[in-house]
């Protein structure tokens, strides 16, 4: 990579650079003309005699001469601030350009980086580099070339008319550049290192604060946050002390020069003065000079400033870049190479050493042969070596000496489009990607676009546009929103098929239950899955009929009916019967909502809910004001939480005085009628709600409904023969709620559910819903276990001639043993290195090595592993 | 029926007799009201206890393991309290109480109930005495039986 940042922008964009130069070039005679004119008005047409005048042939007199040169002027302000325009246009566009190169050069740099090199890189420092460290470098580079090529220009062409004018003013012109040139770039030199410190230091501030995210749990549980808050205050104040220096020294560089630029005039009026004086000069040309050199200011601190720019731009390019430069760095064509070969034959390790750089992170000498169909069992407790010769295996690290191959083929040498797509490889520690369920399964799949989708009219201009941008700055380009699963690889002839091969792994790996659950609970869109929404109404019904007939099945559950109130259900969904399309909407919005409020007011229940909710208020108040706030009784049970206390005892004082000034206000009133939505009568019990008034909730429906055709579809009504789509998949089963003054209603009618469920043949389906699930950030919403099992459900998934699996279902519990067994049955003829600190897990497999201190110190016995 | 009325039964549990009307309707409140149909089991002999039944309305047969299999050995009604021991020390349950007819019950659980105490010292004190005014009770009765016995 380009050690300097001119080398790095002449590289890419001397084209441009020098377009830049030649419109500022070119602008200079209008801008010239633009300032002399002025002059030229004032003095020859306002004050000027000998009119009238003859311009081009054409004969003006004084007004008409004033009016023609005003008009000069006038037509030339536009194109000088028009070609300014373009240029600063055309300066920022290649500025982003260029930090868009520069950005995605870095990062793939990180992507080619040898795995042990990230024992000594962070991810809190990587990220600023990336992201603001190299930001200003943007901004810069417009400039880079221009300004000190048209600045430097004229300031040579003020000092040439100097030394016209008289050749000793000339030298006093320039007598403090001297200096000037040995001073500042001794002391910006000290600005420079005091820089590169900072930026170190802000550096390890990120790494800080990310290591603090990240160990957040640990600083709490050992009531470490005294330590981290000293630690990182201390880094702030070192960040103030070389932010102090670098203002000392710059503020000082600025007393330096304009001092030393005042300090001129005063050789000019002693030494122009005195040769005034003895007649060696004439008084016009000594004001000439003086004049000149004013001129010369402008040039020179714009020239001095751009020096101070580049330093500073500079130091920070080059303490990001040399970060990005290891040694040992995998050449791109690694990992832009697209040549899927297959990769067959045995895999060989012939005396192979590998140093991980720590102690317990390497292996010595290893030999070893593993025939393709053969499942091999690689044991050794942490630090024996194990992991790193399974990571050799896989392409993964480079051995120190010795070769690994397969099929005669040296591993370190192939690119990753065969490494990555024909080994299949779960390490000790899974990443789970933040998205789907079923992005994280078809993640190993997704190599290269292969499917793009149609585009037409302005999304065609919008892709035709984003690849040319891709080219000009040597991005890649690959197209985002394309199909990337590789449906070749598994032989799969469309998505579906390979949606049923997830499928049927998940059931293998015992994942099914778990994403059963998720799928329970996500929604559904019915209009793109008709039959499944057929399929949950069908059930549904089944349901429905099971409690017309089951008594006791019966009272477990109220089912959503339009002209019944349900007592296990809030307030809202009653008053409603039907979800806001979009599920995120709260309760407490929903009481905001313009729509719910003005239908409130036409069914006549708007003052009555706000009743409800002053006296639901006021008993949470009655009951919880004494309640400290560290017995969680309030979390649990109350309404309102210990902060909104005071705010509605405050509530409840504006309504006890009544109407007008003082009073509630409508915002209390929502709050109010939120707390009232939230009740649900048959937990809470408050006595609040009569039959009458729930009578009349059930009669306000029809009135809900009909302004909710009006609301643009943002709720959908609770319909017994339709699909409720911002309801979960369980919900739209059930229609309806456990009530909640039975005892373990929602466990028994889990069970029925679940048995329905299989019955009706929709167990798949849901878990496919299942598959759209969240996992949150990095898999965040799964648990350990299931995030390993997501992780060897997608290496299955690529059905891979080498699968390497390292600490995966290696313990002798029951589940474990299945899983093992499911994945030997799975990977039947196939190569499968499977590494565990557990013996027991030899007696499965017929070939086995032991390792110990980074050697192998068994092989089993009959195998033909023996170095 | 309304948290009023559960406070009400409350008030004429021995146990929470003393115990002021705020607090005790702060009880009915995080308690849960649960309906039970004829023959559903409330609780088992032998299990861990972690809550007390008070029956609000309808009865519950009290039924124990003996030699000659289950047998019900008393029935209770309205008002009434089960298992209330188990929501002051951890014991198994040492009957098993099944619905006679349809029931309504409030069930206060241990962990609240507990919490309640803590928050509440007073609440603490006016148990105390209910369990000693029992204690007195059970030896006065005690030396009452041995005093007896020994007279005859």
């Amino acid at each position: 990579m380009e050690k300097s940042l001119f080398s790095f922008i002449w590289r890419y964009s001397k084209k441009q650079q020098i377009v830049i130069l030649m419109i500022t070039v070119l602008s200079y005679p209008v801008s010239y003309i633009l300032l002399e004119l002025p002059k030229l008005i004032v003095n020859d047409a306002i004050q000027g005699e000998l009119f009238p005048r003859e311009v081009l042939g054409f004969e003006f007199d004084q007004i008409s001469y004033l009016v023609l040169l005003c008009f000069v002027f006038l037509g030339l302000v536009v194109p000088s601030n028009g070609i300014k325009l373009v240029l600063n246009v055309y300066k920022g566009r290649l500025g982003e350009r260029m930090l868009r190169r520069l950005r995605f050069e870095l990062f793939q740099r990180v992507l080619r980086f040898r795995l042990p090199h990230f024992k000594k890189v962070s991810s809190g420092e990587i990220i600023p580099m990336i992201t603001s460290e190299v930001e200003d470098v943007g901004g810069f580079i417009g400039e880079a070339v221009a300004l000190p090529a048209y600045q430097g220009g004229m300031l040579v062409v003020q000092i040439g008319f100097i030394f016209m004018q008289d050749p000793l003013l000339g030298l006093a012109a320039i007598s403090s550049y001297p200096m000037q040139a040995y001073i500042i770039p001794k002391l910006q030199k000290k600005v420079i290192l005091l820089s590169r410190q900072r930026v170190r230091n802000v550096r390890v501030i990120a790494d800080k604060i990310g290591e603090s995210i990240s160990g957040v749990s640990e600083i709490h549980a050992n009531d470490a946050s005294a330590w981290h808050s000293a630690d990182l205050s201390d880094r702030f104040y070192a960040n103030y002390k070389i932010r102090f220096k670098i203002f000392n020294w710059k503020y000082f560089i600025k007393f330096l020069n304009n001092f030393m630029n005042q300090l001129t005039p005063f050789l000019f009026y002693l030494i122009g003065g005195w040769l005034v004086i003895e007649g060696n000069l004439s008084i016009g040309a000594l004001l000439a000079v003086i004049a000149a050199y004013k001129d010369l200011a402008g040039p020179w601190k714009e020239l001095l400033a751009y020096y101070q720019m580049v330093a500073d731009v500079d130091v920070k390019y080059q303490t990001v870049v040399e970060n990005f430069d290891p040694a040992d760095i995998y050449p791109v064509t690694r990992l832009v190479t697209d040549e899927p070969e297959p990769l067959s034959g045995a895999l060989a390790m012939k005396n192979v050493s590998v140093s991980g750089g720590a102690a317990g992170q390497e292996a010595f000498d290893v030999s070893l042969t593993v025939e393709p169909d053969q499942h091999l069992a690689v044991i050794g407790p942490d630090g024996s070596g194990r992991s790193e010769v399974l990571q050799l295996a896989a392409g993964l690290l480079g051995p120190t000496s010795g070769r690994v191959e397969v099929g005669g083929r040296n591993l370190d040498t192939l690119s990753e489009s065969v490494l990555g797509r024909q080994i299949a490889y779960v390490g000790p520690t899974v990443h789970v990607w933040t998205g789907t369920v079923r992005d994280n399964i078809f993640y190993g799949l997704r190599h290269r676009p292969l499917r793009p989708p149609e585009r037409e009219g302005e999304d065609k201009v919008a892709y035709a546009r984003r690849i040319s941008e891709a080219q000009l700055t040597s991005n890649p380009q690959y197209d985002i929103e394309a199909e990337w699963e590789d449906l070749e690889a598994v032989a799969c002839a469309d998505v579906d098929e390979l949606v049923e091969r997830a499928l049927a792994l998940i059931e293998a790996t015992g994942l099914a239950a778990d994403v059963f659950r998720m799928g329970l609970q996500a929604t559904i869109d019915p209009e793109w899955q008709p039959e499944f929404a057929d399929g949950i109404l069908a059930a549904r019904r089944a349901l429905a009929d099971r409690v017309a007939h089951d008594d006791r099945f019966s009272a477990m559950i109220e089912l959503w009916e339009i002209d019944r109130f349900n007592n296990s259900a809030s307030i809202a969904e009653n008053l409603l019967f039907a979800a806001p399309a979009d599920p995120s909407i709260g309760i407490d919005t929903l009481a905001a909502d313009p729509d719910i409020e003005a239908a409130l007011k036409e069914a006549g229940l708007y003052a009555r809910l706000v009743e409800i909710g002053q006296k639901v208020a006021e008993t949470m108040v009655e009951l919880f004001a004494n309640i400290s706030d560290d017995s969680g009784l309030l979390g649990d049970y109350s309404f309102i939480t210990q902060d909104e206390l005071p705010e509605f005892e405050r509530i409840l004082r504006a309504a006890k005085s009544g109407t007008g000034k003082g009073g509630l206000t409508p915002t209390d009133e929502q709050r109010l009628i939120g707390l009232a939505f939230k009740l649900i009568p048959a937990r809470h019990r408050l006595g609040v709600l009569d039959d009458d008034m729930r009578a009349e909730i059930v009669a306000a429906r029809a009135t809900f409904h009909e302004r909710m055709d009006k609301a643009e579809r943002r709720f959908v009504v609770f319909d017994r023969d339709r699909f409720v789509a911002p309801m979960t998949i369980e919900d739209n089963l059930l229609f309806g709620r456990p009530r909640v003054d039975r005892r373990d209603a929602r466990e028994k009618i889990d069970k029925v559910i679940r048995a329905l469920v299989d019955e009706m043949e929709l167990r798949r389906p849901i878990i496919r819903a299942g598959l759209g699930f969240h996992v949150g950030i990095a898999g965040s919403r799964l648990s350990a276990g299931q995030r390993r099992r997501v992780a060897l459900v997608r290496a299955l998934m690529k059905n891979a001639p080498i699968t390497i699996l390292d600490e995966t279902a290696t313990g002798n519990s029951d589940d474990d043993k299945a899983l093992r067994k499911v994945i030997r049955e799975e990977l039947d003829g196939r190569m499968l290195l499977f590494g565990a600190s557990n013996l027991i897990v030899t007696e499965e497999f017929a070939h086995s090595i032991v390792m110990n201190q980074g050697r192998v110190v068994e092989s089993a016995p009959g195998s033909d592993n023996a170095e | 029926m309304t948290l009023d009325a559960e406070v009400d039964a409350l008030r004429r549990v021995p146990l929470f007799r003393g115990i002021d009307a705020t607090k005790l309707r702060l009880l009915a409140f995080i308690s849960d009201r649960t309906h039970f149909a004829p023959g559903e089991e409330l609780c088992r002999q032998g299990e861990d206890g972690d809550s007390a039944f008070i029956i609000l309305e309808g009865e519950a047969d009290i039924r124990v393991h003996t030699p000659d299999g289950e047998k019900t050995v008393a029935r209770l009604g309205q008002h009434s309290i089960v298992g209330e021991i188990a929501i002051l020390c951890d014991v198994p349950r040492t009957a098993t109480v099944v619905a006679a007819t349809e029931m309504d019950v409030l069930t206060v659980s241990k962990d609240d109930f507990l919490r309640l105490l803590k928050e509440f010292p007073d609440m603490s004190l006016e148990v105390m005495r209910t369990l000693a005014q029992r204690l007195e009770r059970t030896t006065q009765d005690l030396a009452a039986q041995k005093a007896s016995g020994a007279a005859a």
